[in-house]
């Protein structure tokens, strides 16, 4: 295991029934690095993100994250959520507390901050994703891609090493996509460790230092992001791509 | 109906001390079943086999055997090993325990109707699984419980008359005593089911209140 990675998945197995989803996963993150995780679905993108952090449990193999191994029936797991954020499809903020609410509830109730401090903290994290004014608006009251930004205020504020992004825009109207993004990007240039999870081709080009493509299981293809997506070498990355870049042409 | 409001000024002092009664026994058996039943539920959804199956084995057992032989067994055959209560005792724990399995199935349903998507959230910012019930699907579930569990609250008021069973002179037990010894049935059960009554509307009333207070703020 490098001693430099942050976060390191060895040879990772994980099945739901006879769904085989993982079949050898490995991957290390080191600190600092934006990794975008590209391919069709169903191909365990989104079940690698939620291993990382004992969402899922695995079968097989072995994750560490700062050297710790990921286990989700131990306590360690609870540090290791602390230190590597998650954020949702779907948002999953919590629809009975205020914006604001959602963003110091990690901060007070799981790490013990004082609430003015937390409050504080809080603020400074909604001028950052450019809400500011609504802290005190219900979740229900805000458009998707707000309550995104506040999902990700609401990662951020627990002070991660690492955030993941399990398609963060993927249930957004395409017009809100761009503000989530833009966050995002702000994100990446603050040096932010990241894994994202992504079918915005564009954006990973754009901010990711490297492109996994992966399909049935497997890592099938990775690379810089730049090269990895305009010059794929595998025949499975290049059909992909070209079905998601320009999906109305013909097969 | 001059005579029914002469036989009301009579009666109703008398009756009143059975109202008392069926308040404490209402609310004694109301904390213990709530408090019981969410112990169920919350082992209902432990995740933990042996929790699970406890609880479940534990409430079936209960809503299979009718309250009043709950009641007769608690304050009949426990004194043979060597636990006595009295009747009032007996009636509010019997009440109590049996309508904490109607709670638990309620409460049960409440959680597990709230989006899965909550729970990892939560537990994505490092709670626990008590902290995930009392800070994220407890203050969520209550919203959906409150309508069923105002039901059940009235239930339970009209069903403490069963404690005139095992001997405690509760409104029901009092209007039949009265009845017996004065013949005027008429007068004394009208005024029976209107105390009923006149203590069930409140409680109506405050399950609609309570349904409007926590749905504020949300879907």
């Amino acid at each position: 295991m490098s001693q430099t990675a942050m976060i390191h998945l060895h040879d990772v197995h994980k099945s739901f029934g006879t769904n085989h989803v993982l079949r050898g996963f490995s991957m290390a993150i080191t600190k600092g690095e934006i990794v975008c995780i590209i391919g069709p679905s169903g191909s365990g993108k989104s079940t690698v993100l939620r291993c990382i952090n004992g969402l899922e449990a695995y079968d097989g193999g072995t994750i560490h994250v700062n050297g710790t191994l990921v286990d989700n029936k131990a306590k360690s797991i609870v540090a290791i959520r602390q230190n590597v954020s998650m954020v949702f499809q779907r948002f999953n903020l919590f629809p009975h507390r205020s914006v604001l609410d959602n963003v110091t509830e990690g901060p007070v109730f799981v790490k013990g901050e004082d609430v003015a401090k937390a409050q504080q903290r809080g603020r400074d994290l909604l001028a950052r994703v450019g809400l500011s004014d609504k802290e005190n608006a219900f979740p229900r009251e805000l458009s998707g891609g707000q309550q995104q930004r506040v999902a990700i205020a609401r990662a951020l504020a627990m002070e991660p090493q690492a955030i993941l992004f399990d398609e963060p825009t993927s249930a957004l109207d395409p017009e809100l996509v761009g503000e989530v993004l833009s966050v995002m990007r702000d994100l990446a240039k603050e040096g932010m460790t990241m894994i994202i999870v992504t079918h915005e081709i564009a954006f990973a080009r754009e901010v990711a230092d490297r492109v996994i493509f992966m399909d049935q299981g497997v890592i099938v293809e990775q690379g810089p992001a730049r090269s990895t997506l305009s010059h794929p070498a595998h025949p499975r990355t290049q059909d992909f791509l070209r079905r998601v870049t320009h999906p109305i042409d013909p097969a | 109906m001059q005579k029914f409001l002469a036989d009301a000024a009579e009666f109703i002092p008398i009756l009143f001390q059975g109202v008392v009664l069926t308040i404490g026994l209402t609310i004694g058996s109301l904390v213990i079943s709530t408090v019981l039943g969410l112990v169920w539920a919350l082992m209902r959804v432990s995740g933990v086999w042996v929790l699970n199956g406890t609880a479940k084995l534990f409430v079936n057992f209960i809503r299979g055997i009718p309250i009043i032989v709950q009641l007769f067994y608690i304050y009949f055959v426990l004194p043979d090993l060597g636990i006595t209560l009295t009747a009032m005792q007996a009636a509010i724990i019997g009440l109590g325990i049996a309508y904490s399995a109607y709670h638990s199935e309620n409460f049960r349903a409440g959680i597990e109707a709230i989006d899965h998507g909550q729970i990892e959230a939560a537990q994505s910012i490092g709670m626990g699984w008590w902290m995930v019930m009392r800070r994220v699907i407890l203050p969520q579930a209550i919203r959906i419980v409150l309508p069923p569990y105002g039901n059940i609250m009235i239930m339970m008021l009209k069903d403490s008359s069963q404690a005139s069973t095992i001997t405690v002179a509760e409104l029901a037990m009092q209007g039949k005593l009265i009845a017996s010894s004065t013949f005027k049935n008429t007068s004394v059960f009208t005024l029976v089911a209107l105390m009923y009554l006149c203590m069930s509307l409140p409680l109506m009333a405050l399950v609609t209140y309570l349904e409007k207070r926590f749905s504020s703020g949300q879907r």
